[in-house]
């Protein structure tokens, strides 16, 4: 692996993200001012605020960096320089990756003090919340495996919408599983199996969705 | 140095509506390969395959010697590549895209960068996504030249631009020339382009080469006749001749390797040969293709 390459493409696609970033994290903490504000309402709208920025980091992301790239013609530009396919899967992983982890930590870290506080219970929503921002994370992956591998915006934004829609009945599923449904009721974050399990199966999803990332691309004939 | 820069042997690639068929190319470092062909003739498959963007179905590719795509990324350290459908970053600047490359590339030379600049009248601190057309191509160029590589591919590159901004790209690549260490794979539809800086030439058509050799040659081997053939003569076939036209006593031979024995052997026919013309490179293009497609040898 070429690492110095590798490097200068992961700090291109900063230099063009920052700005659009920066934005949408500014509308992901203006969510969670708007949560806490406290009342029933502002949860709610706060709650759909900072989900909404949420997704659309990582829809603007792998559209932006992954497949404009075809579509405006700057891949070729890009591999026609001294970097092998695998390289360049790497570095779009690993830009992709260190972008979005930075508002999605920034905004998971403010929920989670939002959450530990005494008037919410002292964190009683916390399990299921982390439990729900890690599927947003594992759903970014997914998305973006989708476009290094298809390049294809159409197969891009269905990944996108097949996310999406599971997110309602992920969250539905998941809240009514009976473990949680106590804990939410109780005070206090109470880290049980159940918790733990759907962490440890949506970082496992990440783990092999990039690595079918790789093996896919590792396949193609064509980059043209 | 590499002896060979470019290297394709047997080379084939076929898509739904689409085949290369069995590309033979060779291109000593030094030398400069005009590719000729028309619209969807292959010329970017083929450069595509060179390049390792696209794996060939079969066949053997070398670039600077290097296996491709295997060596890929090796390869290209020494190849400066433009073509007509390459954008750079519209919310770039030039002088970002300037300090990228210059980031990847040791060998970048920021003295010709900043007289490329000058020449082409292009603005580094100008966003790409406001240049025009030909602004892009020539920015496109200045990245591309001003890291020195030994080889350099260029797809179209004068597509699309005005006469002016034509002639100063061809300009610079005249200069590059120069050095006679460097190499050029150049693919054009524009003939004089090709024949103002090539010293081989490459045709290809609906996927197969068609025709190569030495520019001086085919000016050399390629002529037409204008013979006054007077009723009850009979010209003799003689080998070469690719295409007959005419009317009336009139007859315009196209031949691919003229010696001036043919105009002798027709004289002696009894026809007067009022005219053998040499033929411009876009002609011999033009001659080659048709007689090929009509299944004659040319």
């Amino acid at each position: 692996m070429n690492a110095h390459m590798i490097k200068h493409l992961v700090l291109k696609d900063w230099y063009f993200q920052r700005r659009p970033i920066a934005a949408y994290t500014a509308g992901g903490l203006l969510g969670l001012g708007v949560v806490a504000l406290g009342t029933g309402w502002s949860f709610y709208a706060g709650t759909v605020l900072l989900i909404t920025f949420m997704i659309t980091i990582g829809i603007h992301l792998a559209i932006v960096t992954v497949v404009q790239e075809r579509t405006e013609h700057t891949l070729p530009f890009l591999m026609t320089l001294p970097i092998s396919p695998k390289e360049y899967t790497a570095a779009k992983v690993l830009a992709n990756l260190s972008i979005f982890l930075v508002p999605w930590g920034l905004l998971t870290g403010g929920a989670a003090l939002l959450l530990s506080s005494e008037g919410a219970r002292s964190g009683a929503l916390l399990p299921f919340a982390t439990v729900a921002l890690t599927y947003i994370l594992a759903s970014y992956v997914l998305v973006l495996a989708v476009a290094i591998v298809t390049e294809s915006q159409g197969w891009t934004l269905c990944a996108m919408g097949v996310t999406n829609l599971f997110l309602q009945f992920f969250l539905y599923w998941v809240s009514h599983m009976p473990s949680i449904e106590r804990g939410m009721k109780g005070r206090g974050a109470v880290w049980d199996p159940t918790v733990l399990a759907l962490l440890g199966a949506e970082l496992a999803a990440i783990a092999v969705l990039l690595g079918l990332a790789f093996v896919f691309q590792a396949r193609k004939r064509d980059f043209l | 140095m590499t002896e060979t820069a470019v290297h394709l042997e047997g080379v084939s690639k076929k898509y739904p509506h689409f085949s290369l068929e069995d590309i033979h190319l060779q291109l000593p470092a030094g030398g400069i390969l005009g590719f000729i062909g028309a619209n969807g003739a292959g010329k970017s498959t083929t450069i595509r395959i060179l390049m390792g963007l696209v794996r060939a179905d079969r066949g053997t590719v070398r670039l600077m010697g290097e296996p491709m795509p295997e060596r890929q990324d090796v390869a290209r350290r020494d190849v400066g590549f433009a073509s007509e459908d390459m954008r750079l970053y519209g919310p770039g600047t030039l002088r970002w895209h300037m300090e990228f490359v210059r980031s990847i590339y040791p060998g970048w030379d920021p003295s010709y960068a900043d007289l490329l600049l000058r020449r082409f009248d292009l603005h580094a601190e100008q966003k790409i996504k406001g240049l025009s057309h030909g602004q892009r191509v020539k920015a496109s160029l200045l990245l591309m030249l001003a890291r020195r590589p030994r080889l350099l591919v260029l797809d179209e590159p004068t597509t699309g631009l005005d006469p002016v901004a034509r002639q100063e790209v061809l300009g610079e690549l005249m200069e590059v020339l120069a050095d006679e260490r460097r190499t050029i794979f150049f693919s054009s539809q524009n003939t004089l382009d090709v024949e103002q800086i090539s010293d081989q030439i490459a045709f290809i058509d609906r996927g197969r080469i068609v025709d190569r050799g030495d520019k001086e040659s085919f000016l050399d081997r390629w002529r037409r006749m204008r013979i006054d053939v007077p009723p009850g003569v009979v010209l003799p076939s003689l080998p070469g001749i690719v295409a007959t036209a005419g009317s009336g006593r009139l007859s315009v031979i196209t031949t691919s390797s003229y010696d001036p024995a043919m105009a002798a052997a027709y004289q002696h026919a009894g026809a007067t040969v009022h005219a053998v013309d040499p033929m411009t490179l876009e002609e011999i293009f033009v001659a080659n293709v048709m007689s090929r497609r009509e299944g004659k040898v040319a």
